[in-house]
């Protein structure tokens, strides 16, 4: 086991970006490695050093790596980016792309996440304590698939475009997502418990809950009476028929 | 210029008749002389491979092109092969780079010039879009380049075929050319690119065009006669009805026979058919369609009015690009993929979408075994071109990739074991066994696309050839390809030297400096056409434009401030 | 009386090219052919003044701006962006294309963001085009073959006087020759605007519900109008199968979009599910859009940024190669974000299109206009450097809105600068600034 801690020691209003924050860099480094490790501050290179205090207990690979942020990070970017194993707890706020591309280990944020948290993720688990904003679990500009595996769970509200272009994996919204989540759907399952708007526009398949109200319906599903899964009781529509469409999308009654 | 010598390479020059001798190339003022002075620079090629720069005659590297890197922001990121792909930040010298099937216009420069290639064509651009073009080209540093004009479904031709015209057609293919700076008669899906305005295709050489009374056969026979009689120094080259369908076979035998009574003008082919491998599908569906290549091959051994290049399938992702806009519409309906589309006004049509190839595919298998059976079954390598015309069946970058499994049966035999068992009856490359030697293989990537074209001073390195060479770290007398294929196609894929107009551009793989390329153009309408048939076409084209273009006539040339570095070549006038 | 002919007017996206300009005295005294708004900017009719010299504050915002000599300007403007660690360059759609190759070498060789005025308007077409595909064709092939039109969230009465015209409602085409006769007419709009007025039939939808239209129409064409409620977006469903109808018996549609879907709630997911609605029509009859383009050359901006660097708007360079990613590297997502510490714009006024938040910061940090006239954005400015009109002064390439270079005339002389020659002095103190000289 090996516990890396990085305590913000400022407050940078520039975005850090920080892709190497991961259990696979970190591992079997000291304090002092993983301080000299680089990272870019706008267009200067600097190092995480520079941003954070390290201090390292113990040594072991990815898996056995667990990295502690110690603090409000709202300006770092990338952390935990292509993860595979291992472990990250941020305690408090992260910047865009938390957890994008990762395919094993988890994430654990205790405050909120910027965009693109989980983009393109693959595998493992991101927990977001507070709320998300746009295209959680969303994929890259042009790419057809967004995410691919994995379980992202958001426990506050998300804006717009939750999970877009997700092709599996499993998305879990506590609070409300704004609009359209679940757009251009291959694949995957949404649940949102809260209230949202225009969900699984141009769905392919794929499957999203809705618990709470949808606020405006798309008008391209097909109404298909009502479906009881896991003890809940939900009025079931299928598309989007826009695209001909075999997603299905289940709203609670 | 100083003057320099390379001493102690392997040299292949199949033009010249040199195969894998020790000779010493001289190159003074940017062109290989004879000899040079005492004081010459030596370039030590310590026994390695030595052949004139690549010249790929068919590739889509300006215009459309942009459409798809707009269209592929995703494609920016992808690095399958390091060094050549991907992005890559700036330095002092480069700029930066990005992309593997739409690199940036930077990236174009220098991973070809990485590659060994000197001069590329572009084979597929409208005349009222060549502007767009040239900025292209002159943004592409290195290369020497040069451009294909689409002119198979264009207003203008097809009005003069039908009314048999054939003073107006020369004289507009001469003034298309000299208005859009381009080199060479581009015809794709004759007919077709016009139906596809109203949203319709053609399915045969004999289809009735929509808006004119033409067929696609009046259409390539009208154009390779003019092309003739205007002497162009490249000959039409056409991409065939019916691209990417099974069954397409014998539309594109129909093609070949149809031109044995067009003759050439000079000592090369009267057509060069492009992309060869999405032209050669027996069946009558996806389910019963096989590689038809030995009846290609066959027609190709025994008929010599022709070349063809390769379109040799990459496995991995590609970008479609092509002025076969109803083709480009059918895969992205099948694939439900991205698609764009540009009906160009009165000239061609075209279409984008993004693909993807992969071995555990049956049909993709298929197609990937027949562009190499093409290129193996035909027995004379001066009528095959490699292509993999890129980025359509795969990225540039992958060239010493399709080279190599030309050179080893051993490499080949290695991808097709991964093969679905599906592939096996519908391909013949299983049982070819022939190995490509570095003469032929020479032939293939410069000599012969550099004589199809008509380039003098490209594809060789006789005295009054451009200095474009390009040395490898691969000793032909030490290595055998077949086995060693995998150290043959790094080499490939990063020269040790490339030299652009003698000047040493690529050093182990890395770019060292960036001159920029001429552009070939041909005038064939100055003193090809007759002032009383100038007049008589600018008077209809004038009517033409006020009528149907959206641009005023004056406006439309290309203008001599985006050539800024033209060659201009002179047909000799019959 | 010299008289040039086939002037190109520098407007809007419409790039006429049949202008007929009289210069007297170097002075353009009169402009044939042009619409109102076409002629105002030839003949330099401006709401605002000249900027008559190069100026620079020298003793922060709060300081007046006093004229120097343009090497001052441009070594002050060096020196800005070279101390700078996350400068934007934002603009660059109302100049040349020659111009925008200077800008992207100088946002390279500064690690800036680059980004065009499409940041607040057309951007999302781009997104549309790489999410989905840009289904287009030329303006002239619309001309010839177009006998559906419809406009979409766009007024060309009013932004592109001369579009219908000269290219789309009442142009004569080949197959079109009798010109509005031969032609239908549909606008979508939330108001009925005087486009609408005109059109034969009007899609009067509750505002911000493009994406819910295109998905019914969508539905429709794909055999599904048995599924749709009795209104969709406002609209009766008897009036959307109407259109869909409509669509399904023309030969030729083009739809003309413009900010009205780009800029409303769901923003770009409009834009590209109405390009599938053009590949779903596209299976029987052909379809295409274009979009209409405000800013005379933001279509060339894309062009060029993306040939030279990959990507059409958006792109951040301060890692030394282009990231994009807009929502993250739009020039207002930063700006909103105050990471900005430089800002140097040309041939675009952010001062009076930005959102406020926006230009509140913008006054807070170092900020270089370059431009030939004085607007709002002088009011936050630093450094003020007067250039050229292209397209009037200097020559050079435009792109028009369906993707059409044309070159640009030059009128008149002029002793300002243009916007190509500024860049690349700034970009030569910049490699000084930065011992990279030589090059
Ligand atoms: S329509 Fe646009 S381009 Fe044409 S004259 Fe008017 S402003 Fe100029
Ligand atoms: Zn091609």
């Amino acid at each position: 086991m090996q516990t890396v801690t990085l305590t913000p020691k400022r407050s940078p209003v520039i975005s850090i970006e920080a892709e190497m924050i991961t259990p696979d860099v970190f591992a079997g480094k000291s304090d002092a490695e993983i301080g000299a490790i680089p990272a870019w501050e706008g267009n200067e290179e600097i190092t995480l050093a520079d941003v954070f205090d390290v201090a390292v207990d113990g040594s072991a690979d990815a898996a056995g790596t667990k990295i502690i942020i110690d603090g409000n990070v709202p300006r770092v970017k990338r952390i935990g980016e292509a993860m595979t194993a291992g472990e990250i707890v941020v305690k408090g706020d992260v910047d865009m792309r938390c957890g994008a591309l990762m395919s094993g280990g988890s994430i654990t944020v205790e405050g909120n996440a910027d965009s693109w948290v989980g983009r393109e993720m693959t595998g493992g688990e991101i927990l977001v304590k507070g709320n998300a904003t746009y295209y959680a679990g969303g994929g890259y500009r042009g790419e057809t698939c967004g995410m691919r595996g994995g379980k992202l769970t958001i426990e506050g509200d998300v804006l717009d475009y939750l999970g877009e272009h997700m092709c599996g994996g499993e998305i879990l919204v506590k609070g409300n997502a704004r609009l359209l989540p679940g757009v251009l759907n291959w694949s995957g399952t949404i649940t949102i418990e809260g209230d949202t708007t225009l969900p699984g526009g141009e769905m392919k398949s794929g499957t999203i809950f809705v618990k709470g109200k949808v606020l405006e319906m798309l008008p391209s599903y097909k109404d298909e009476g009502t479906e009881e899964v896991d003890g809940v009781t939900y009025r079931k529509y299928t598309g989007d028929l826009s695209r001909n469409g075999e997603g299905v999308l289940y709203v609670s009654v | 210029m100083a003057e320099m010598i390379i001493k102690n390479g392997v040299v292949y020059d199949p033009k010249n008749s040199v195969d894998g001798e020790k000779n010493e190339i001289c190159i003074k003022d940017g062109k290989i002389v004879d000899n040079v002075g005492a004081g010459a620079k030596v370039l030590d090629a310590e026994g390695c491979l030595v052949m004139p720069g690549g010249v790929d005659g068919h590739t889509h590297c300006a215009g459309k092109i942009n459409t798809a890197r707009i269209m592929s922001p995703h494609d920016m990121r992808y690095s399958p092969i390091p060094g050549l792909s991907g992005p890559e930040p700036r330095t002092k010298l480069l700029r930066p780079q990005v992309g593997y099937n739409t690199p940036n216009t930077h990236a174009i420069g220098y991973r070809y010039s990485k590659l060994g290639y000197t001069t590329i064509a572009e084979a597929a651009i409208t005349p009222m879009m060549a502007r767009h073009m040239h900025e292209e080209f002159e943004s592409i540093p290195i290369l020497d380049k040069l451009a294909l004009v689409l002119m198979g479904s264009n207003w203008q031709v097809m009005q003069y075929i039908q009314d048999g015209d054939s003073e107006m057609l020369k004289s507009y293919m001469a003034w298309a050319l000299l208005a859009s700076r381009g080199y060479g008669v581009k015809i794709v899906n004759p007919g077709g690119g016009s139906n596809w305005t109203w949203g319709k295709n053609v399915t045969g050489i004999d289809d009735k065009v929509i808006d004119f009374d033409v067929t696609p056969a009046d259409i390539l026979i009208g154009l390779a006669e003019a092309n003739e009689a205007l002497n162009l120094p490249h000959s039409i080259h056409v991409h065939c009805n019916n691209l990417g369908v099974p069954g397409n076979l014998p539309t594109t035998l129909d093609t070949m026979k149809l031109l044995e009574r067009v003759k050439a003008s000079q000592d090369r082919q009267v057509m060069h058919l492009t992309h060869m491998q999405f032209h050669s599908y027996t069946g009558t569906s996806w389910m019963d369609f096989a590689s038809g290549s030995d009846q290609i091959a066959d027609y190709i051994n025994k008929h010599d009015h022709l070349t063809f290049d390769m379109g040799q399938m990459i496995f991995g992702p590609a970008m479609t690009m092509t002025a076969d806009g109803p083709t480009e519409y059918r895969n992205a309906r099948m694939f439900d993929a991205k698609w764009s589309n540009y009906d160009q006004e009165l000239e061609d049509a075209g279409g984008i979408v993004p693909l993807a190839y992969t071995p555990q595919h049956f049909a993709h298998a298929t197609m990937w075994s027949i562009g190499l059976e093409l290129a193996l079954l035909v027995k004379d390598p001066w009528k095959v071109m490699f292509t993999t015309d890129n980025p359509n069946g795969g990225a540039f970058v992958n060239y010493p990739e399709g080279q190599v499994l030309l050179m080893s049966d051993k490499k080949r035999q290695e991808v097709i074991a991964g093969f679905p068992d599906m592939t096996m009856d519908r391909i013949s490359l299983p049982n070819i066994d022939r190995e490509l030697d570095w003469g032929e293989m020479t032939v293939m990537t410069r000599s012969m696309p550099a004589k199809m074209l008509g380039l003098e001073e490209k594809g060789h390195l006789g005295a009054g050839a451009d200095a474009d060479v390009a040395i490898y770290d691969v000793k032909p007398d030490k290595v055998d390809v077949s086995v060693e294929h995998e150290a043959v196609k790094k080499a490939l894929g990063f020269a040790k030297y490339t030299i652009k107009g003698g000047e040493i551009v690529v050093r182990d793989g890395d770019i060292t400096a960036l001159p920029k390329g001429k552009v070939y153009w041909v005038n064939a309408y100055e003193n090809g056409i007759v002032q009383t048939e100038k007049d008589r076409l600018i008077t209809d084209l004038e009517e033409r434009f006020k009528k149907y273009y959206s641009m005023q006539f004056s406006n439309y040339m290309v203008e001599d401030a985006y050539v800024p570095r033209p060659v201009e070549v002179r047909p000799e006038v019959a | 009386m010299p008289v040039i002919k086939d002037v190109v007017c520098t407007f809007c996206g419409c790039l006429c090219d049949d202008l007929e300009v009289t210069v007297e005295d170097n002075k353009i005294t009169k402009v044939g052919k042009a619409c109102k708004l076409g002629r105002a900017k030839t003949m330099g009719m401006f709401l605002h003044e000249r900027i008559e010299k190069p100026m620079i504050r020298k003793n922060g915002k709060d300081s007046e701006l006093e004229e120097c000599s343009y090497d001052e300007a441009i070594t002050k403007a060096a020196e800005i962006l070279v101390a700078a660690k996350r400068p934007i360059s934002y603009g660059w759609c109302s100049t040349s294309c020659e111009a925008i190759e200077k800008a992207v070498v100088l946002a390279e060789e500064t690690g800036s963001l680059f980004d065009s005025t499409a940041n607040v308007c057309h951007g999302p077409s781009a997104l549309a085009t790489q999410e989905k595909g840009a289904p287009s064709c030329s303006l002239g092939t619309a001309k010839n073959y177009a006998d559906l039109i419809i406009f979409w969230g766009c007024n060309p009465v009013h932004a592109h006087p001369r579009h219908q015209t000269r290219y789309s409602t009442m142009a004569k085409g080949a197959f079109t020759p009798n010109g509005k006769k031969d032609k239908k007419m549909i606008v979508v709009d939330p108001r009925n605007t005087d486009t609408a007025k005109k059109a034969d039939l009007l899609l009067q939808l509750n505002p911000g519900t493009d994406y819910v239209l295109v998905e019914a129409l969508r539905a429709i064409v794909n055999g599904h109008a048995d599924v749709l409620p009795d209104e969709i977006a406002g609209i009766p469903k008897a009036t959307v199968m109407e259109a869909a109808e409509m669509c399904k018996a023309a030969k030729f549609t083009v739809i003309y979009f413009g900010m009205g879907v780009t800029q409303t709630r769901g923003r770009y997911k409009s834009g590209d599910n109405v390009s599938s609605l053009v590949s779903d029509l596209s299976q029987t009859n052909k379809v295409v859009m274009i979009p209409m383009r405000g800013h005379y050359n933001v279509t060339g901006f894309g062009q060029v940024a993306a040939w030279e660097a990959g990507f059409p708007m958006a792109l951040d360079f301060s890692r030394g190669v282009a990231y994009y990613n807009p929502g993250e590297t739009g020039t207002n997502d930063v700006l909103m974000r105050r990471e900005v510490d430089a800002f140097i714009t040309g041939a675009a006024d952010p001062g009076a299109h930005f959102p406020q938040e926006s230009i509140k910061y913008l006054y807070k940090i170092p900020a270089i206009q370059v431009d030939g006239y004085a607007n709002p954005t002088t009011e936050f400015s630093d450094v003020v450097i007067p250039a050229a009109i292209a397209g009037v002064e200097c020559e050079g390439t435009a792109y028009r809105m369906d993707s059409q270079p044309i070159r640009m005339k030059k009128l008149i002389e002029t002793t300002f600068k243009s916007d190509e020659e500024i860049l690349t002095e700034i970009i030569a103190k910049v490699r000084e600034l930065k011992g990279e000289g030589g090059a």
